[in-house]
């Protein structure tokens, strides 16, 4: 009798994401703050409470909250303070953006250096951040997450499939192809896609899993055109100047509707970047922790 | 009066229209003057440019203190070529990502 192979084809998409979902997980933590916010009847209260039963989570929100990314005056001392003060949609979306960088551990070193991936990764967290802010959207710690979590593709293409993976970094480093042109060909998807795939396996909000799928093609982008404009904006001004290294050698081509979504004019990108580099260290700093 | 940089700000000078931060809340009103940490509080909030009483209009320029010798800028343009080979150099985003690259590149006087 012939049965029905349900089993995705190795090295496909659903492949990919199977093999690596068990392995990286968000804390647990982070779906039960989801779930508090999410729950309308839910107050600061509860929500302090989740955050406050994670004493790393709780620091790192609060060195956070108090950097000069968001150069408030008051201190803010403690988690209720920070959700009165910044909203609890964004300590949320921050909640996600301090967890995320322990999430992917062994990943091999000779594929992808993880100081230089995540310098990239908060960068273009940090810059798509404040390109929201110039714009002046109401969300722009949404922006930041996803700006964050943008290539988590790679360490997953790194984790699941590091011999192909490899022969891809280096035929981009040789030819200066583009890479993600070189994922497509030979995988018949990008690491954009894996990306946008393994958060929604993990639930997150489409706000920010959108834009991550879409960073290369912000105008395929059906609900979030706008956020996947300020990631896809951000990542080549990130590797225009040469801020951290997450596999890529060349700068990605504009997508013109993009650039003309965000209509920010091109003599304020000198401005916006001047914002953006004196925060990098300090944010990294937290982030990452002591991470090596 | 006319819009200048926040960073091309100085303490002493009076604001000529309110600061608002992107909800509308007002962060500075008219008249003020500007002391050090009105400007800490202006660039913490990612304000770029503020309207200034008595500026005029040639204000708003780039104040760029850097100058480099036009070998050196052909050189860093060359070496950095290859890096734009996928992006359009004829866009003004791109154009002006190239010529941040290239200041930064002979700032940090690695040529």
């Amino acid at each position: 009798m012939a049965t029905t192979d349900t089993t995705p084809r190795e090295n496909s998409l659903e492949w990919l994401i199977n093999k690596t979902e068990s392995v990286y997980t968000l804390p647990i933590i982070y779906d039960r703050l989801t779930e508090v916010i999410n729950h309308p009847r839910s107050s600061i209260e509860d929500i302090t409470e989740v955050i406050s039963k994670d004493q790393g989570l709780t620091a790192r929100l609060l060195k956070l909250a108090n950097s000069p990314l968001f150069g408030y005056f008051s201190k803010i001392d403690s988690i209720g303070k920070a959700a009165t003060i910044i909203g609890t949609q964004q300590l949320q979306a921050m909640a996600l953006a301090v967890s995320v960088t322990e999430v992917f551990t062994g990943i091999p070193e000779n594929l992808v250096n993880m100081k230089t991936f995540w310098q990239h990764s908060i960068a273009c967290g940090i810059t798509a951040r404040a390109l929201a802010i110039y714009r002046r959207e109401a969300n722009v710690e949404r922006v930041f997450a996803a700006g964050i979590l943008h290539d988590v593709g790679r360490l997953v293409m790194c984790a699941a499939i590091p011999d192909i993976f490899g022969e891809l970094l280096v035929a981009g480093r040789e030819e200066k192809a583009l890479l993600i042109s070189l994922e497509k060909e030979r995988l018949g998807f990008s690491h954009a896609d894996v990306g946008g795939r393994l958060l929604e396996k993990w639930r997150i909000p489409e706000s920010i899993a959108e834009p991550v799928a879409c960073h290369h093609s912000p105008d395929a982008a059906r609900k979030f055109p706008l956020e996947a404009a300020f990631i896809h904006l951000a990542d080549i001004i990130c590797k225009s100047l040469g801020l951290g290294f997450s596999g890529e050698w060349v700068v990605p081509p504009l997508e013109l509707s993009a650039w003309e979504r965000l209509d920010i004019p091109a003599n304020a990108l000198a401005e916006i970047i001047k914002h953006v580099e004196p925060q990098l260290s300090e944010t990294t700093a937290i982030l990452r922790g002591s991470a090596p | 009066m006319g819009k200048i940089l926040t960073d091309n700000l100085a303490s002493g000078m009076i604001l000529g229209a309110d600061v608002r931060d992107r909800n509308g809340r007002l962060l500075l009103g008219t008249g003020t003057i500007l002391s050090d940490r009105h400007l800490y509080i202006l660039r913490t909030w990612g304000v770029i440019e503020v309207e200034i009483a008595g500026a005029d209009d040639g204000g708003k320029g780039h104040n760029s203190a850097i100058t480099i010798e036009p070998a050196l800028w052909s050189a860093i343009e060359k070496e950095i070529a290859p890096l734009f080979r996928h992006a359009d150099n004829t866009h003004p985003a791109i154009m002006e990502l190239m010529r941040l690259r290239i200041l930064r590149e002979a700032a940090h006087g690695n040529h």
